[in-house]
């Protein structure tokens, strides 16, 4: 008995010198100090978290701020600055235990009165946030002690922890002492020195609009030993050959968001490039309008069907088995996508393939079409709104143009630039068909955003209560299996409406240079540069 | 002369005006608002609508004009919609670079220009015109920006990094950032592609221009005499006949920075340069009204500046010019 137990002991001390050898050999490895630089493919538009668009603002909004959780490329939730969290079995409290060590740059500690703050001026509409849609289902925040906060929720809501740490910027966490400044919030947009203050592994020091933005290693962040980096350098580099140029020269590490298109090339020219790439987890889609406004006043709440498109039978024409969406893939993505007709893209969470129920079947749409009235002697024209942001996108409108052709229907392109695209969409402008892609989502919650009935975003205008029934239904739900069937249900039905037509996902892709080392790819949920470390 | 300056002068003024005036109605009238480009993806009918309100967007044009006017003359350019930033600090923290590649691109052109259409005019129907004009011919026809993308090829990418592809480094005691580089040499390799991208085009214009006004000019009377007299040819060429033969060359280089701003455009964004060039892309394209007015304005008074510049040049090369004065 004595020697079995010796033996058990043995083990369990070799076990630990093994593993805490092969933690010490981790953090050998991980080498400390340099300068990471990065290119950008847009401008950040400003620095308010809270309240600016776009992806590039985001990866910065990581990196400076903090947050309660962040999200692993499977999905398990990660600590940031909660320590721990609970949510109750109800899904109507999540409590979070805060760290005792995190500091915002600007040295106040942070405490559940700054979550308390953050999270209210994210719903308060005059702060005009984005994100305050997400927050809908959020009834109040509770202070409970100095290290402790609790979110109370109107009604069960299964999705909090994913839309903290990944809808958007998630949850970003201001500092209370900074915000009582005066004029704080516009000299944190400015980006003006010393006034964009984060609890995050960097610091800010320098923002030049469209040109650079430099964080510094934070020394007080609350990680032990992170970042790694000295500095960070964002450069915007919009044109995709500029890019590679200064790529293949050495002067940038990281491409934080790469074309597609021009994937294989990089990989010819720069064999030892890392090209990182995962789920598909943006949809593209070509949405068709099916209502107008009655009185033909722009965003009128009066709805009549489109003329073309708000017939179920002509969108099933066009959308279901008039469009070939492996050709689409195959043509304009050079095969680099998975195509797809779900709402939401392959790569999200409970997404179900039901590419079956739309063949592509020329003959069967060109019954229902005759069936809407449309033939020779009646012929379908209608115009394909579509945006100059990325190359792909005009080429997916022609090849669907030519698809539109094999049906006996004409599609007219539209090419505008991308604020014109969206001024079109968004204002519920006269238009027939859009090409582009759309956000990112980590759960088909998150696509409520973009398609529920009164959403800015439901640029189709479908008025059809059914869809906002599943959304609340399935983000209620807190029975993962329950919620699959819901998901799947639901999908099921969009694909027959077509109100939301995806042809495929939407892959993204990052460059590394060969010595960037401990990156994890997220897609665009998650740019994090802490346990980035550079090798050379 | 000084009445001169002085009725120039004043005509900056109303030209100034009605380029901005254009400009605003222009911007009006194309679709989209800087509204949108704010919101962007966090877009959200409510919040567009304050937000409009807020900047006064939803006020008449010339309501917003007037508003953007009556601050100019208190010596505010305005503020970004979407950065919050005040438009005359970012304009003159670019105007610098902008300036100085357009004087170096103006000079690769020069460089090319002189001595290529001096040539061809002085050995006319020769294979040294012959090439010349060919050259002139090749370079009009390619664009700018394809040549910086050769470039780019050729000295970043095929000799692996030979000359930088991106960026910017400032000149000792010019960077006005906090995080910048500074070195003559490595201001020289950023700005030399571009450059080039930028006055090759230029050049063809001018050795062209220069050819023909040559041959004018050395078949003139007072060439004869000089050559009579035993002068020097390479005098009577330098002295005398390039002298009278610049003038329309120098009018059109004065018109020729209008063209090269807009070949910023173009290729400060290809070379991703921190210039005026992708300050005015971009606020185009976000329909920044209160960037584009300020970039539209610093390129209008750079403009008439210069062409103010070569007209004072005219004097200096044709005595026979004075200003103001009866003859």
């Amino acid at each position: 008995m004595r020697r079995r137990e010796l033996s058990f002991v043995g083990i369990v001390v070799l076990v630990s010198l093994l593993m805490s050898l092969s933690g010490f050999a981790n953090a050998a490895e991980s080498k400390r100090g340099g300068t990471l630089r990065v290119a950008y493919g847009n401008r950040i538009s400003h620095l308010d978290f809270h309240t600016a668009p776009g992806y590039e603002m985001m990866w910065v909004a990581m990196n400076i701020g903090c947050g309660l959780v962040n999200i692993t490329p499977d999905g398990q939730f990660v600590p940031d600055a909660a320590a721990s969290w609970e949510g109750s079995p109800d899904g109507k409290t999540y409590t979070f235990k805060l760290r005792d060590n995190v500091l915002f740059h600007d040295n106040t500690k942070l405490d559940a009165e700054a979550v308390k703050i953050s999270i209210d001026r994210l719903m308060d509409p005059e702060t005009k946030s984005g994100m305050r849609r997400f927050y809908e289902p959020v009834d109040r925040v509770e202070v409970v002690d100095p290290l402790t906060v609790r979110v109370h929720m109107k009604k069960p809501y299964a999705f909090f922890l994913h839309m903290i740490a990944g809808y958007r910027t998630g949850l970003v966490l201001y500092s209370p002492t900074f915000l009582k400044k005066p004029d704080a919030i516009e000299n944190m947009r400015r980006g003006e020195p010393g006034s964009v203050i984060g609890c995050g592994p960097f610091k800010f020091v320098e923002w030049v609009p469209g040109d650079h933005l430099v964080m510094d290693r934070w020394e007080k962040y609350f990680k032990e030993g992170q970042p790694y980096l000295d500095r960070v350098i964002v450069r915007v580099i919009k044109d995709p050959i500029s890019q590679m140029a200064a790529f293949n020269a050495g002067e940038i590490d990281f491409i934080a968001s790469f074309t597609p298109e021009h994937v294989n090339t990089l990989k010819a020219q720069n064999p030892k490039a890392q090209i990182l790439t995962g789920k598909e987890t943006t949809p593209m889609a070509a949405l068709m309008k099916v209502t107008v406004p009655c009185d033909g006043k722009m965003m009128s709440e009066e709805r009549c069907p489109h003329p073309i498109f708000g017939d179920q039978r002509v969108r099933k024409a066009v959308a279901c088995y008039g469009m070939n969406r492996d050709e689409i893939v195959e043509i304009a993505f050079r095969g680099q996508a998975t195509p797809w007709l779900g709402i939401i893209p392959p790569g999200t969470m409970d997404t179900v393939d039901v590419n079956h129920l739309c063949p592509y079947d020329p003959k069967r749409a060109k019954e229902l079409l005759a069936d809407a009235g449309y033939g020779p002697n009646n012929p379908l024209t209608f115009e394909i709104i579509t945006d100059t942001e990325k190359a792909v996108f005009n080429a997916i409108a022609t090849v669907i143009k030519e698809q539109m052709a094999r049906i006996g229907v004409t599609a007219n392109i539209k090419l505008v630039d991308k604020v014109t695209w969206l001024n079109q969409v968004l204002k519920d402008a006269p238009w027939d068909m859009d090409v582009e892609d759309r956000l990112s989502l980590l759960t088909l919650d998150s696509n409520a955003y973009l398609s529920v009935t009164d959403s800015s975003w439901n640029t189709s205008r479908h008025t059809d209560a059914k869809v906002d029934e599943y959304y609340a239904r399935y983000a209620a739900e807190m029975d993962p299996e329950k919620r699959q069937a819901i998901a799947k249900e639901f999908q099921e039905f969009m694909a027959d409406k077509l109100y939301w037509n995806t042809l495929s996902g939407s892959p993204f892709y990052q460059a590394a240079q060969p010595w960037m080392k401990g990156y994890t790819y997220n897609a665009e949920f998650e740019v994090h540069y802490e346990t980035v470390w550079l090798d050379r | 002369m000084r009445e001169y300056i002085l009725k120039r002068l004043l005509q900056v003024i109303p030209t100034v005006l009605m380029i901005t005036l254009v400009v605003f109605a222009m911007m009006q009238a194309i679709p989209g608002d800087p509204i949108v480009a704010l919101l962007g993806d966090a877009y959200d009918e409510e919040d567009a609508i304050r937000l409009r309100r807020e900047y006064g967007l939803d006020k008449p044009i010339v309501e917003q004009y007037a508003i953007w006017l009556g601050k100019l003359l208190r010596g505010d350019w305005g503020e970004s919609y979407l950065s919050g930033r005040d438009v005359l600090d970012d304009v003159v923290l670019r105007l610098p670079i902008t300036v100085e590649l357009i004087i170096l691109a103006m000079a690769v052109a020069l460089i090319i220009a002189l001595p290529a259409g001096i040539i061809a005019a002085l050995r006319q129907n020769t294979w040294a015109d012959y090439t010349a004009m060919t050259s002139a011919l090749v370079g009009i026809s390619i664009p700018d920006f394809f040549l910086g993308i050769l470039l780019l090829l050729v000295f970043s990418f095929a000799l692996q990094g030979l000359l930088p592809s991106s960026g910017w480094v400032y000149l000792p005691g010019t960077c006005p950032t906090v995080v910048c580089n500074e070195s003559v040499w490595g201001n020289l390799q950023h700005v030399i592609m571009p450059a080039i991208a930028l006055g090759v085009g230029r050049a063809a214009i001018l050795t062209r221009l220069l050819r023909a006004s040559m041959l004018e000019v050395i078949r003139m009377e007072y060439i004869t005499t000089a050559r009579a007299k035993g002068l020097v040819e390479n005098l009577i060429i330098i002295k005398h006949a390039l002298k009278n033969a610049l003038i329309p060359t120098v009018t059109i280089m004065g018109l020729q920075v209008g063209f090269l701003i807009g070949g910023a455009i173009v290729v400060e964004t290809l070379f991703a340069i921190p210039g005026l060039g992708t300050y005015g892309i971009n606020a185009i394209i976000t329909r920044d009204y209160q960037q584009v007015q300020g970039f539209i304005l610093l390129v209008a008074l750079c403009f008439v500046l210069v062409n103010f510049l070569v007209d004072l040049t005219y004097s200096f090369l044709d005595p026979r010019i004075r200003y103001g004065t009866q003859r």
